[in-house]
């Protein structure tokens, strides 16, 4: 909202003088020290995959920067304990790049407690700890069609499901069309803080075709992967916004930068008819 | 037990006051109102000088003042620049009232000449230090960004004061955020005071007679926030007769009626003022999209205005009592539709009411007391198909007060009080739902809140060479989780070195009670205001001043320079990432800690004469600590840091010259350095689960490590005067950035990327500037 407000009043106040106010400028960034990044998502029944990187200065060229001699060791209940092989490639379902990968299928259950931990050949040290939370069934998917005909007759979706009232609990809800490895035409995040324990419907508005495929898919997840999701759009955001407080990213791991998660999902797939 | 300290406090000087030795011969008050001018304003700070004695006063806020004279026959003399001086032979054989009323200058071009409020002998003389007093008319000569004259940017002119970014009307004072002003309209507290995040001011200036700024050495009367007090007060209205003035600006017009009401032998028994403005964005943006209907990729512009209606009214009951009513209604209002059905709407703004009754008692005391009633809120309402969203916050207050001036003799004036302020606090209200009620979210957080003050403060000449004035202010609040008070102790001293040369020394206390919450670094109309609470301090603030002031040139300019030292508790900030919108456990997301600021002021000012103005030059530090606290690691994790307003160098000069007599030409330089901001220094890639893009995320630093180039602009400004066949009129013409230097808003980082493959080629960094060389032309008029 203040994103909108803020090029309403630029475009109101500024874009009548016709005027370039806009320039490209060479500064002098502060250099810091490059950090171990890990982005590693565990699955259970899916063989471990992650991707290892490091920060580089704002303004370096594009070019991805791998650290070299690193080593990941994945730890969890009863005893697992796995060194991932530097393998680098791409999930061909997935479309995501890896630099690390296991060997078998991972065996989680929800509660269940698992470590990482991640070190290269400089010395740096990166460590992390995720829980799996506990899978949170879509009660229903529904959709209704509008009252229009031809290109403009669409369809809502209503997602419905169930909030634990024990816990904080924090969601996420995806909807793709076609294909996961899509970008999603919705994706936000939530938390129960106004619904705990209650049914909790999501809804979007008039957008879906008939015969449209949709893959419906909530996340449950725990709250440092939550709040990285957030303070990774809050830092994206502040980017551009006068008005943002830029602010660091809350990362799930200790020693650098990254996330380490296990994912807990529902996915329902549809056909709007 | 603190009370009654405080009316110890308050009996000790009284009679300490009153019992000073009293000269054998007798004595007797001369008192009364000075006014000014066609409309017959009251003129507070106008000199009333019994030369033959070598005694004075200036009148007080309200335009009164009280003199305690030995019987005789002297000449008063009444000044007032930009008025012709009265003076009147007085008989003083007893207690006698005398009003009155300055003619204009007979200068066709009256502003020109006529500037400032007070003379500068008399802001020598005075104890009182950090202080300005701006008229209406010395900022309508100013040059003004879309020719919108704005008194609260002609403030951010005087050294010491910030603003908030290019173009804005907000002001950060002496180290001190935007939240630590406290905005007073004729005794009512405006909790906004912008319109358009901040970019023009709720003070239209065909209503304000004049605006009072304290950066330190506050008097006692006045708490409640900490960095500064800007105490506005609207015109009452001609009393001669009935009147119309207004204009036709670029984005908006102005409309003032006024006259006198009601008749007694000696004259009218009151007069009012009405006034409102409104913008016309929304006229053209309408038409445009109109123009541009059905194409395609066409973004319809949102719609948006503002409006705000002034008025106040005065009434004479009889000799003794005078009733004041003022109203402000002012809202911004914001609006989108779009084809698909989503629909946008979001209003802001500020009501605020204030009666006041003054009544004398006798020319030694008089009495002000005043109920006021003040709302800022906003509200956002959403609509997207079958679902709707609103949010919404508002702060109300009812406040009483009451402030007494008592004169015992010619050497005290003592002036005590009382205040109490019923806050309610609407922190979030959220309604989400759909039409067929499958989805309904409802949230609501309020609270309540008690603010109280007992103040007594004596302006005491203890001899020529030496005034003192002290004061003690006694404040609590009290909220539904706990209960908080200070004592407030203020003192203000002059000594006269040599007739043309003092010095001066001020402290002052202050706490504040409610508080900004916002991580924007700007003022935004979604800022909400926030109680201290048990797990939210009070936040507390202490300044030291000294100075010294030289009278040059026959009294032409007045030098001054002033060193300031301010420290400051309880300072108030929000984690990363906090959730600042409908949080049941807003306490939570507060940091707290300490800032500093320290700098030094320089000041030339020129009153009279042909060509007058000022140069002003500031060279400030300011600083905040936040350390790790509640399991966080504070800001910078401890480290002190500059605030995005903290500026190391600030000169303007303000010149205003007479060229003939349609003529006035003006104009302003302002340099600072640059402003504190957060760049990354680093960036990461993250691909997300499913279906996302890369992205680059950045790392930032520390807080404010990177400054951006200085800033600094001219602008310059003609009055010429009309000559139509009934009243008077003029154009007034403004360049806004004269010679169109690009200031620098902000830079962001953007992601060049091949045309054809869309991968990311480099990363550049981009300045942005808001706003470039502006002109504008007003047409004014008045009959």
């Amino acid at each position: 909202m203040k994103n909108r407000l803020f090029t309403f009043s630029i475009l109101l106040l500024v874009g009548t003088t016709a005027c370039n106010l806009e320039k490209g400028v060479d500064i002098d960034l502060p250099v810091a020290p490059a950090q171990l990044v890990l982005e590693c998502y565990l699955e259970p029944g899916e063989v471990p995959q992650l991707t290892v990187s490091e920060t580089v200065p704002y303004l370096a060229p594009p070019t991805p920067v791998v650290p070299a001699g690193v080593q990941v060791v994945l730890t969890g209940p009863g005893g697992f304990r796995e060194t991932l092989r530097n393998q680098p490639g791409i999930n061909p379902a997935t479309q995501k790049v890896y630099t690390h990968r296991g060997r078998q299928p991972l065996n989680a259950r929800p509660g269940d407690v698992f470590s990482i931990e991640v070190t290269d050949s400089k010395g740096r040290r990166l460590t992390g700890q995720a829980t799996m939370p506990r899978i949170v069934p879509i009660d229903t998917v529904e959709w209704k069609f509008n009252d229009l005909t031809g290109d403009q007759r669409r369809a809502n979706l209503l997602i419905r499901f169930q909030d634990q009232p024990d816990v904080p609990n924090f969601y996420r809800l995806q909807i793709h069309q076609d294909s996961i490895s899509d970008d999603p035409n919705r994706d936000f995040e939530l938390d129960d803080r106004l619904q705990n324990g209650q049914k909790i419907t999501l809804g979007t508005s008039f957008r879906y075709a008939a015969n449209d495929t949709l893959l419906v898919t909530l996340y449950h997840l725990d709250q440092p992967y939550y709040l990285f999701l957030q303070s990774v759009r809050d830092a994206r955001n502040a980017n551009g916004n006068p008005f943002a407080q830029p602010a660091a990213v809350k990362s799930t791991v200790q020693g650098g930068l990254g996330v380490f998660t296990i994912l807990s999902y529902r996915r329902k797939t549809i056909i709007v008819r | 037990m603190r009370y009654f300290w405080l009316f110890q406090f308050v009996c000790l000087l009284l009679i300490c006051s009153a019992s000073l030795p009293v000269h054998a011969q007798e004595r007797y008050v001369l008192s009364g109102y000075v006014r000014g001018g066609a409309a017959n304003d009251l003129l507070p700070g106008a000199s009333v000088a019994v030369p033959a004695l070598g005694t004075g006063v200036s009148t007080d806020a309200q335009g009164f003042y009280s003199l305690t004279l030995p019987a005789g026959r002297y000449s008063v003399a009444v000044s007032f620049l930009g008025y012709q001086t009265v003076t009147r032979e007085v008989n003083l054989t007893k207690n006698q009232r005398q009003s009155f009323s300055l003619p204009e200058s007979s200068s066709q071009l009256k502003e020109v000449v006529v500037e400032a409020s007070g003379t500068l002998e008399e802001k020598l003389r005075t104890p009182q230090m950090s202080m300005e007093r701006l008229t209406a008319r010395e900022a309508k000569l100013l040059p003004a960004l879309f020719g919108e004259v704005d008194i609260l940017k002609t403030l951010q002119l005087k050294p010491g004061v910030q603003n908030g970014g290019e173009g804005t009307s907000g002001l950060f004072v002496r180290g001190g955020s935007a939240d630590q002003n406290l905005f007073l309209l004729d005794d009512a507290v405006v909790y906004n005071p912008s319109h358009l995040f901040g970019l023009f001011s709720v003070f239209n200036s065909d209503a304000v007679q004049s605006v009072d700024l304290y950066k330190g050495g506050f008097p006692a009367q006045y708490g409640g926030r900490l960095s500064s007090v800007v105490d506005v007060k609207f015109r009452e209205g001609s009393k001669e007769k009935f009147g119309v003035s207004g204009g036709l600006g670029l984005i908006s017009s102005r409309l003032t009626v006024e006259g006198p009401i009601g008749k007694d032998t000696t004259g009218a028994k009151g007069s009012f003022i009405l006034s409102g403005r409104r913008t016309y964005f929304d006229v053209f943006t309408r038409q445009i999209n109109r123009i541009n209907e059905g194409k395609e990729d066409y973004d319809p512009i949102p719609d948006y205005h503002f409006y705000d209606f002034n008025a106040k009214g005065n009434y004479k009951l009889g000799e003794k009592d005078q009733l004041f009513l003022t109203g402000y209604y002012g809202r911004d209002i914001f609006g989108f539709e779009s084809p698909n059905g989503f629909n946008f709407n979001f209003t802001w703004g500020n009501t605020v009411g204030a009666l006041r009754w003054n009544h004398v008692f006798s020319p030694r005391l008089y009495v002000n007391t005043s109920v006021s009633y003040t709302r800022y809120q906003y509200d956002i309402t959403n609509k997207l198909d079958q679902f709707s969203f609103g949010l919404g916050s508002d702060i109300r207050d009812l406040a009483l007060r009451t402030d007494f001036s008592y004169v015992p003799n010619d050497r005290h004036t003592v002036q005590f009080g009382a205040t109490t302020t019923n806050h309610r606090f609407g922190v979030g209200r959220l309604q989400a739902g759909s039409n067929d009620g499958t989805v309904n979210i409802g949230s609501n957080v309020a609270y309540r809140g008690q603010e109280a003050a007992l103040y007594a403060s004596d302006n005491f000449k203890v001899s020529d060479k030496l005034q003192l004035d002290y004061g003690l202010r006694l404040t609590g609040f009290q909220s539904d989780s706990g209960r908080f008070g200070g004592l407030e102790p203020r003192l203000a001293t002059r000594y006269s070195l040599t007739p043309n040369t003092t010095l001066k020394a001020s402290y002052a206390l202050m706490y504040q009670y409610v508080h900004l919450v916002t991580n924007s670094g700007a003022s935004l109309p979604t800022d909400v205001w926030y109680p201290s609470r048990r797990n939210v301090k009070p936040q507390r603030s202490q300044q030291v001043a000294t100075g010294v002031s030289f009278l040059l040139g026959d009294g032409k300019y007045l030098l001054t320079n002033e060193v300031y030292y301010k420290w400051a508790q309880n300072q108030v900030d929000f984690r990363d990432g906090a959730q600042l919108f409908v949080n049941n456990n807003l306490d939570a997301e507060f940091l707290f800690g300490r800032g500093w600021a320290y700098g030094n002021e320089l000041y030339l000012e020129k009153k009279q004469g042909r060509t007058t103005g000022w140069i002003g030059y500031s060279l400030a530090w300011t600083q905040r600590k936040f350390l790790p606290q509640r399991g966080g690691t504070g800001i910078n994790e401890g480290r002190a840091f500059f605030p995005t307003y903290d500026r190391r160098h600030n000169l303007t000069v303000v010149l205003l010259h007479q060229l003939s007599e349609r003529i006035n030409l003006s104009g302003s330089f302002v340099f600072t350095s640059g402003s504190p901001t957060t760049l990354p220094t680093g960036r990461f890639m993250i691909q997300d689960v499913f279906g996302d893009d890369i992205t680059a995320v950045p790392v930032y630093p520390d807080r404010n490590t990177y400054r951006l180039a200085p800033y600094h602009r001219m602008d310059l400004g003609l009055v010429y005067k009309l000559r139509p066949r009934h009243g008077e009129s003029d154009l007034t013409l403004s360049i806004y950035n004269a010679y169109n230097r690009r200031n620098p808003y902000f830079i962001y980082f953007d992601q060049i990327r091949d045309k054809e493959t869309d991968d990311i080629l480099r990363y550049e960094a981009k300045q942005v500037s808001l706003f470039p060389l502006i002109p504008s032309v007003t047409y004014n008029f008045k009959f």
